[in-house]
């Protein structure tokens, strides 16, 4: 028995020395390291996840408005992203506030807002919110259902005003301070901007597809010069612009054998383009017409200088939403039906890794 | 695919088209919106007589087979979003408290059991939570959100008091006129 009191006495002792020399955690808080072009963003229900598409760790996430935010842009030079969104004091009624949101880098938190008019088409899609070339305009786009266009200087923090597009949708900035829009007539509108951001004139193509027959997907890529929009049968047109003078240009991505076996595009963010490699990444499947919305079994790679398929990429499991990194070396990230993430190599067209537990389906996702 | 999963993504799906769009024009004392509220409502109204609709379709009466609870059901061919049918709403009607949009998409679908063409208006049901019972997406003559008449990729909460996205309901206008 005294043996025991003794290895308990001394065991009380010791112990707590030995604690003492255990410094206490210290609880603090990361900052967000630069971005790297590897990085993405997924939008989701329950927020923005930024992830690194090299080593598949989540960097952070914004906070945004879940449902009522239209769509986020991040914006390298300001080191701030952007993001439309749709506010109510009581939570899904009560006032509604719209705002253009702007988040700093370092703690991914807002650091001002810009209040624009309570027309926001919160329909979350990349097209609806879009930055002009040099960096100070962001264009929101509005459905009443009367269709518009907010225009915000993120420079100045200021909202300019509204322009009237009737008929069109979808934002596509292009050159300095200008922007195209798809117009329900089957042609292109450009809106061109002043210094201040406000119209100063306004262009519209000819006509170069009809709606009824064979309608382009509302989420255009941009190519080196210009955009590039697809028609639900897998037509092609290359859009460009010199001065007011806007050229379109038409080819198809699938062949006659291809549309022999009944291959269309399909999917929700169906298509990315890497601008530099002049590379289309877009979701196939093969069915009838009107079923644009459905996931692709496959990725076709479409080289748009030579206009022909290069590679075929089967899924296992069908895919809704691709985006690919701008890098020399770039990533394709893939989201599919059952809420897998995964990054392939988009050179080698081979998966690199699946993204663990990757939280919410993404609604879209955005390169940085 | 798991439970969670499905309503995860039918949420990101109702996500990616929740909209939301505009119209709170009502308490707006500004000159602009009350014009902008009356141009819409005007829009709306004037709507309905364009509609290709067959006139005898007035004095006959619909035979209509399938489950009103179904994605497959016949009069949701271009129906995108959540059934109202399984919140406590009809095919015709919001789910209490829902307050219907006046404003609509329309589709045209096909009835199995007379194999004609019905003009269908989809009205959304809007000021509550989001339903997330029952979540559609059928894409059967739907257009591109820049032709927002025949697109289901929008939310259509517009002209109602609160605009949040509820659920959608599918009313007949009519048979649809043939093109000959």
């Amino acid at each position: 028995m005294r043996v025991i009191t003794l290895i308990a006495l001394y065991l009380a002792l010791w112990i707590p020395a030995a604690n003492a020399q255990l410094q206490p955690d210290t609880i603090g808080q990361e900052t967000m390291s630069a971005p790297a072009e590897s990085w993405f963003i997924s939008k989701t229900s329950a927020g923005a996840y930024i992830y690194d598409g090299l080593s598949g760790e989540m960097q952070g996430m914004l906070s945004l408005a879940s449902n009522f935010t239209a769509s986020v842009q991040p914006y390298g030079p300001r080191r701030e992203f952007y993001a439309a969104e749709s506010y109510y004091s009581r939570g899904v009624h009560g006032d509604r506030t719209d705002v253009v949101t702007i988040y700093d880098y370092e703690n991914l938190s807002p650091v001002a807002e810009i209040e624009i008019p309570q027309k926001i088409a919160v329909l979350s899609m990349p097209g609806h919110l879009a930055l002009t070339g040099n960096g100070r305009h962001l264009a929101v786009f509005n459905m009443t259902p009367a269709q518009s266009v907010s225009i915000v200087d993120v420079e100045n923090r200021t909202f300019v005003g509204e322009i009237s597009t009737p008929g069109c949708a979808v934002i596509m900035p292009i050159a300095d301070n200008d922007f195209l829009m798809i117009c329900g007539d089957g042609t292109i509108q450009l809106i061109q901007l002043d210094d201040s951001g406000n119209e100063s004139n306004r262009v519209r193509s000819e006509q170069f597809f009809v709606v009824e027959e064979d309608a382009v997907f509302d989420l255009p890529v941009r190519t080196k010069d210009g955009w590039l929009l697809i028609s639900h049968a897998g037509k092609a047109f290359d859009v460009s612009k010199e001065g007011t003078q806007l050229t379109v240009s038409e080819w198809s991505i699938v062949t006659e054998e291809d549309a022999e076996e009944k291959w269309l595009p399909g999917g929700w963010q169906l298509k990315s383009l890497h601008q530099e490699l002049g590379l289309l990444y877009i979701l196939m499947h093969q069915g009838e017409e009107y079923t644009h919305h459905e996931p692709g079994s496959e990725i076709w790679v479409v080289d748009i200088k030579q206009r022909r398929r290069i590679a075929r990429i089967e899924l296992e499991v069908p895919a809704d939403n691709l985006v690919v990194t701008q890098e020399s070396e770039p990533k394709l990230i893939v989201a599919d039906t059952e809420d897998g993430l995964h990054v392939y190599d988009a050179l080698q067209m081979k998966v690199e890794r699946t993204i663990e537990d990757p939280g919410p389906s993404a609604a879209f996702l955005v390169d940085f | 695919m798991k439970k969670d999963s499905l309503i995860d993504k039918s949420y990101a799906w109702l996500d990616r088209h929740t909209g939301d769009s505009s119209r709170q024009l009502a308490r707006s004392t500004s000159r602009r919106g009350f014009i902008g509220k009356l141009g819409a409502m005007l829009a709306g109204v004037a709507f309905l007589p364009l509609l290709p609709v067959s006139r005898p379709f007035a004095q006959e009466t619909l035979g209509e087979i399938g489950d009103p609870q179904s994605c497959d059901y016949w009069r949701y061919c271009a129906l995108s979003g959540t059934l109202c049918t399984c919140c406590g709403g009809t095919t015709t009607s919001c789910p209490p408290g829902a307050e219907i949009s006046p404003i609509t998409w329309v589709g045209t679908c096909r009835n199995p059991v007379d194999d004609m063409d019905y003009l269908i208006s989809y009205n959304d049901c809007c000021g509550k939570s989001t339903c997330r019972r029952c979540s559609c997406h059928n894409t059967e003559r739907e257009l591109p959100v820049y032709y927002p008449s025949k697109s289901n990729s929008v939310l259509w909460c517009f002209g109602t008091e609160a605009r949040n996205y509820h659920c959608t309901v599918a009313g007949v206008l009519g048979v649809a006129a043939t093109d000959d």
